[in-house]
Order: C-alpha cells, then structure tokens, then sequence
C-alpha cells in the first residue's frame, strides 16, 4: 500500500508537471487577487472586515484547487480515456485517492501563504496564529478535494465540468465565506448550515486570528464529516464495476 | 497450462444491450490469441470482465483457477491491459512512464530499468525516449502504451488494438515484442481488426460475432474447408461495367463490387474455367486486368461473418 502509495505520488506529479507551474500560479493569483479586488469593493475596511476578507481569499484558494482544479483534471481524464489506463493499474484504489489528495493539498500551500502576506501588508493585520491552523488547513484542502472527486467520479464529465463552476461561484459570492452569513436572507444561511462552506472558512479565520472564546470544534467536525462522504462517494464509484 | 478460463460469460448492460452472449475460451500460458469481430463484436467488454472493470451478468472467469469475478482486485494483479484509449503521456516521457508503470505493476527498480531498455529498443523508439508525450506521435504514444502493458505483464496480457497507428516496419517489432512476453511464460490475449497480420504473428484466433463466438481455433484450422477456394479478382474498364459483370461462378456467392474492382471467391476447380472467363471478358475490353489468388484468411472471416454487422441486421 505505502509503496503504491508513493510511487503514485510521483506518477502523478510526473503527469502534472508541465501544468503544475501554470496551476501554482493561478492559484495564488487568485488568492492575491481576492484581497486586493474586494479591497477596491470594499475600500474602507474595518478589522473585521478585513479579517474576513482575507482568511476568505484563503478558503476561495483551497476551494478552487479542491473543487474546481481536481475535479475538472479527472473530467478531463475521463474524455481523454486516460482514466481507463489508471483504472486497471494493480493498486489498491485507496493509494490512488490519498495520493491524488496528497498532491493537491501539497498543491495550495504556495498560494496561502502568498495570500496572507499580501494580506498582512495590504490591511495592515496582526494575527494570533494558533498552531491548529496546520490541521485546519489540511481538512480543508482534504474536504473539498474529496467532494471535488466525488463530484467528478460520480457525475458524466461534461456535467461535472459545469458543477464545479457553479461550486465556485457559489462559494464566492453566495456564501458566508468573505462575510458574516447574517448578512445572507434567512433561508440561505439557513441552508449554509448544512454546507461546507461556512466551516470551511470558519476554522481557517478562527485559526488565523483566535477569537476571544478560542477556536470552535464544530467546524471541524462538520469537515470532517464531508470529508468521510465525499471520499466514500469516489471510492464507491471507484471500485463499482459497470 | 491453462492459464485464463472463460467459461459461458454472458454480459448484458444496464441499457439491454447484449454485448456478450455465452462466450468460453481458454488461453494457455506461451500462446498468443487473437480476437477478431466486427466493431460492437463484443471484444473490448469481454476484455473488461477478465481485467474485473466490468461485471459479468452470469458466467466464470478463472486466472490460475483463482474465480476473478469474486475478486477484481486478484484479476488487476494478473492481467496487464492496453486499453484501445491514448496512455496518459502528458508531461512524461516513454522511458519515465515505462519504468514507473513497470515500478506500481510490482518490478524492482533494476527489472523496471532493464525492461524499459529492452522495450525501447525492440520497438525502435530509442529517439522518442526522452522526448515527453505531448509531442510524441500517435504512432510512437500508442506504442509506449503497449510498454507500459507489456513491461511487467503479469500472467497475462491484454492488448486493445495495438497495431493501430503504428508503422508496418514497427508492427512487425510489436509482433515480435508480443511473442517475446508470450515466450516468457505469460498468456496474450489481443483484439485486433489486422486480419491479415493476426494470421501470421498468432497461435489461435478467436471471432466474435454479435457477442458470441462463432469460431476458435488456428488460422490453418480456420482457413480449413475453404483452402480449396482461390479469389478472382478483376478490374473492370469502368464502375458501370463493373455494376454489370456476372461472372458464372457461385461457390463463394455473390461477387464483391467496389468501384472498378470485382472480387470472386471461386472453387479450385473452377479455376482453369473462371481464367478462361477473365480471359475472354480482356478480350471483349470490358476487363483491365485479373488476377487469381489463394483465398486470404480475410476472405474467409468476411465470409464467416457474412460481411453483416449488428446495424444491417436491425435494418
């Protein structure tokens, strides 16, 4: 398992080479570029505003890596036939999840930590950094991956293409990602409590700048939770035969 | 030794679709066998039950006697697969994606090297090596797909149309790299549409005709009966008189037109007759030229399978 494991890694990193660079770069645009773009929205940020608006870019990078990258990759797989090659490899199909999730995960940090310092500089912030901003960030970079590859194995890809636009569009404008969720009308926010969204950004603001009461649990257990469904899903439609 | 058992495997999908229809065959260790059929013959869902993608609806498949379709994880072990798909290449080089493949299929490091190595310059594609796979040809990606296969092939190994884009100079090294793995003690199992080629470079050709099998054995068994038919062939001076000529010889059925070319399959008997034919219709101006052959094991698949595909018969 650990040797298919790694050798997957490396396999996978092999085929990503020639977009890793370009899908390095995008990310962390776009991690910079939310900071800077709601900077202009939002031109006489508070520190709270600004808070959120910050940890927020960081969430809207994971989420784009996870739910929107990964996925529209094994989209691709699919209409290429390239995913028949993968499918009939002699390794467990659990080497093929975590080391796919692995080289994503690994994929957003450059970005995030790009993002903060552009945050820290663009909105003059002082954060108390708590040490559970390394699982915080883990979980969710891990949780949308595995709905992302849920998504992705369980829906055609052409469908799956166009889900994973309207995850993103819904993550950065419909949900409380960039602000409070009590500025949302009440059946959104409602919804949102079911939705990663909200925990997602919630436990990388809370562990970026702990606030008074310390960091919540709930967050991470709701991740947690879509975590385990979104990797049960790709590892059904994994192993179901047709 | 029996090596892959296929016993009575019947597939139909979710959509109704019978895409196998009580299919037995047996691969021995050191053979390589070749599965001809029509496109929808059934070939590529038979392949996918034996490699556990795809679940039989009733039927046994057995690998070394181990029931695969219990255990589809058994199966990836055993089998190696080319699919008819483009390999993913993208970003990788040949010798990369060979040794690493090699490597997740179980080869050590060293076996990994010395496989790749023997591969690239069986199939001449030293050049390519280095070269990654988004400017490889479909020639040269399609062969690096069979290495990927055939590097650590297992018990046995599955090849989808392996011949297609490939040169007939690198065909032949592909043919001799098939029989190199089968000579190592593995079982090859191929679908291909090169009639032509199958007979020479196989020990046993297997056609598939609307999911079933319709005939196993060796091309000389297969040619069998039908080695006392020649082919006549013509080449009329225009379309029109092509449409128009009725050469007097129905052993083989109708003639086949295509454009100014006639083609007749004829009794060696006949034979001296049907020249004489040819001979008069040169003559008359009406044929350009004629030529008698021994009938190819092409004809005689084409007139096994009638020429008919799953469409003709709904229509």
């Amino acid at each position: 398992m650990l040797r298919s494991y790694a050798l997957l890694v490396k396999w996978t990193l092999l085929r990503l080479r020639s977009t890793l660079p370009l899908l390095l770069l995008l990310q962390t645009l776009i991690g910079i570029g939310i900071v800077i773009g709601f900077s202009f929205l939002v031109p006489e940020a508070d520190a709270g505003t600004a808070l959120y608006l910050s940890t927020g870019a960081l969430t809207i990078g994971l989420i784009t890596v996870g739910m929107v990258a990964a996925p529209q990759l094994v989209a691709q797989q699919k209409l290429s036939g390239a995913f028949d090659h993968q499918r009939v490899l002699p390794v467990p199909r659990l080497a093929i999840l975590a080391a796919d999730a692995s080289v994503w995960v690994a994929l957003t940090l450059p970005g995030l930590a790009a993002a903060l310092g552009v945050a820290v500089l663009r909105f003059d912030l002082h954060f108390t950094l708590s040490p559970l901003v390394v699982p915080a960030v883990l979980l969710v970079a891990l949780c949308s991956t595995a709905i992302g590859y849920g998504v992705a194995y369980a829906a055609r890809p052409e469908v799956a293409l166009a889900l994973t636009q309207l995850i993103l569009f819904v993550a950065l404008m419909f949900a409380p990602v960039n602000y409070p969720a009590d500025r949302l009308p009440r059946w959104l926010a409602a919804a949102h409590e079911w939705l990663p969204f909200t925990y997602m950004a919630q436990s990388i603001r809370e562990t970026v700048d702990v606030p008074a009461g310390g960091v919540s649990v709930l967050p991470f257990a709701v991740l947690a939770l879509w975590s385990a469904a979104g990797l049960v899903v790709t590892y059904h439609v994994m192993t179901r035969r047709a | 030794m029996t090596v892959l058992r296929v016993e009575s495997v019947t597939k139909r999908y979710r959509g109704g679709v019978l895409a196998n229809d009580g299919v037995s065959l047996d691969v021995a260790a050191g053979d390589v066998v070749g599965v001809l059929g029509h496109n929808g013959a059934g070939k590529t869902t038979l392949l996918n039950q034996i490699v556990g993608l795809t679940r039989p609806t009733s039927g046994a498949i057995a690998i070394d006697g181990t029931d695969v379709v219990a255990n589809p994880a058994h199966a990836r072990r055993a089998c190696s697969l080319q699919p008819q798909s483009h390999a993913p290449l993208d970003g990788v080089t040949p010798r990369q994606a060979i040794e690493l493949i090699a490597r997740i299929r179980g080869a050590s490091r060293r076996r990994a090297r010395q496989r790749t190595a023997e591969l690239l310059a069986g199939l001449d594609l030293e050049p390519w090596a280095a070269t990654r796979g988004e400017r490889l040809s479909g020639g040269v990606r399609r062969l690096t797909a069979f290495c990927l296969a055939a590097a650590e092939p297992g018990r046995i190994l599955m090849l989808d149309e392996p011949t297609n884009d490939v040169d007939p100079v690198r065909r032949r090294l592909l043919w001799r790299q098939i029989r190199a793995v089968a000579d190592a003690g593995a079982a090859v199992l191929l679908v291909t549409h090169g009639v032509v080629e199958a007979e020479r470079a196989v020990d046993r050709i297997v056609i598939l005709h609307n999911g079933r099998v319709v005939s196993d054995g060796t091309p000389a068994e297969l040619r069998g009966s039908h080695d006392s038919r020649l082919r006549l062939e013509l080449h009329a001076m225009s379309d029109a008189v092509a449409e128009r000529l009725s050469p007097p010889f129905t052993a083989g059925g109708p003639p086949a037109v295509s454009g100014r070319r006639v083609v007749v399959t004829i009794d060696a008997s006949e034979a001296a007759a049907a020249i004489g034919w040819a001979q008069r219709e040169r003559a008359a101006g009406t044929v350009d030229e004629f030529a008698v052959n021994p009938a190819s094991l092409e004809d005689v698949y084409i007139g096994l399978l009638g020429g008919r595909t799953e469409a003709d018969r709904a229509a």
